[in-house]
């Protein structure tokens, strides 16, 4: 028996030991027995959905696969285009060093919306607002319509009530 | 253990590659379906998400070191592959995690392929209350009926922290359903 040095209470043999389990498995009886969980969530299934998604996804990783070419049967091509390659190496070798390296500016508009688009970006707009400096940003380009002097005209013409009020000078806009 | 370590084997060599994958997509293709359909909800979403999640698994099959089973680490891309779809659903449509999940409850009344009764809808209302690993937790073990050991690895979380995570869902479920 255990016995503690302050209060002189005891515990049988191990029960510190053998806690842990005994408490897990009361809280996992507790939680089947009685329980006002049903026993089926109810989803269904297309019938032969599951004989049907083997070949689909099969012809989806044979699809990756087919643009693969077997090159041995095609050997002697493959030496030749080797030496047109060799020739072409020994041509262009020297403005291979010129290659300008890829900048930020090179990346397609579309690329970094799909990169925002696909990634979680742990980021708030004030955190956002902190890193890109607005000094180096133009107006322009944010806004998705420029904003020329038509447009500004087009919007206070639509916005504003009475467009004489603002005694605007026509003539730099004609 | 030894097939499993065989059919790993088959599908990192090119030659045997596809008919260990078929071998694969046919072991595995119906439990991981269950476990992605009770995440995304609509069926046809869940055979997106299924056919995503082996693309991904054949892609990356020669980076599978084997330090977990296989079947975990199958089970960790479909977790992830649904989680990130249903994160580009909502933010594709421009509503909160929350809210999408609330619609997604809310559609299955209209949904040919759920035939529950007005317990099992509440049931998702109550799921949908959960935060993501609860929920996971719950119906992996519940639902899909596996070991703690399988779940532990398949989420990369001890044992202890699945059944304290699985009590309180319980309860929770428990008290939502008698409430409402």
């Amino acid at each position: 028996m255990n016995k503690d040095k302050e209060n002189s209470f005891n515990t049988p043999e191990g029960y510190f030991d053998s806690f842990h389990d005994r408490l897990m498995a009361r809280m996992e009886k507790e939680a089947q027995t009685d329980s006002v969980i049903p026993k089926s969530d109810g989803f269904a299934i297309p019938e032969g959905y599951l004989d049907g998604v083997t070949p689909k996804i099969m012809s989806k990783t044979t699809e990756e696969d087919g643009k693969v070419i077997q090159l041995k049967s095609y050997k002697k091509f493959y030496y030749g285009a080797a030496a047109v390659a060799a020739v072409f190496v020994l041509v262009f070798g020297i403005n291979w060093k010129s290659t300008p390296t890829v900048a930020f500016d090179d990346l397609a508009n579309a690329e970094i919306d799909a990169y925002f688009e696909s990634n979680e970006l742990d980021i708030n707009t004030y955190e956002l607002a902190e890193l890109v400096s607005l000094d180096n940003v133009e107006l322009n380009d944010v806004l998705e319509q420029d904003l020329d002097a038509e447009n500004i005209l087009q919007y206070l013409d639509e916005t504003v009530d009475d467009i004489d009020e603002l005694n605007l000078d026509y003539s730099d806009y004609e | 253990m030894i097939v499993e370590e065989a059919l790993i084997k088959e599908l990192k060599q090119k030659e045997s590659q596809a008919k260990a994958f078929e071998v694969l997509v046919n072991t595995y293709k119906e439990r991981l379906y269950w476990h992605i359909r009770r995440i995304v909800l609509d069926h046809d979403d869940a055979d997106d998400v299924l056919q995503n999640t082996f693309i991904k698994v054949y892609r990356n099959i020669d980076g599978f070191k084997g330090e977990s089973k296989l079947y975990s680490w199958l089970y960790r891309i479909a977790t992830n592959e649904s989680l990130t779809f249903l994160k580009q659903k909502s933010k594709k449509a421009g509503i909160s995690d929350e809210e999408l999940k609330n619609r997604m409850v809310e559609n299955l009344q209209s949904d040919v392929y759920f035939e529950g009764d007005e317990i099992q809808l509440k049931l998702q209302r109550a799921l949908a209350t959960l935060p993501d690993k609860q929920k996971l937790v719950f119906t992996m073990k519940y639902f899909q009926e596996m070991k703690y050991g399988d779940i532990s690895e398949a989420l990369e979380t001890s044992v202890g922290a699945l059944k304290a995570s699985y009590h309180l869902a319980v309860k929770k479920i428990e008290s939502y359903l008698k409430e409402n």
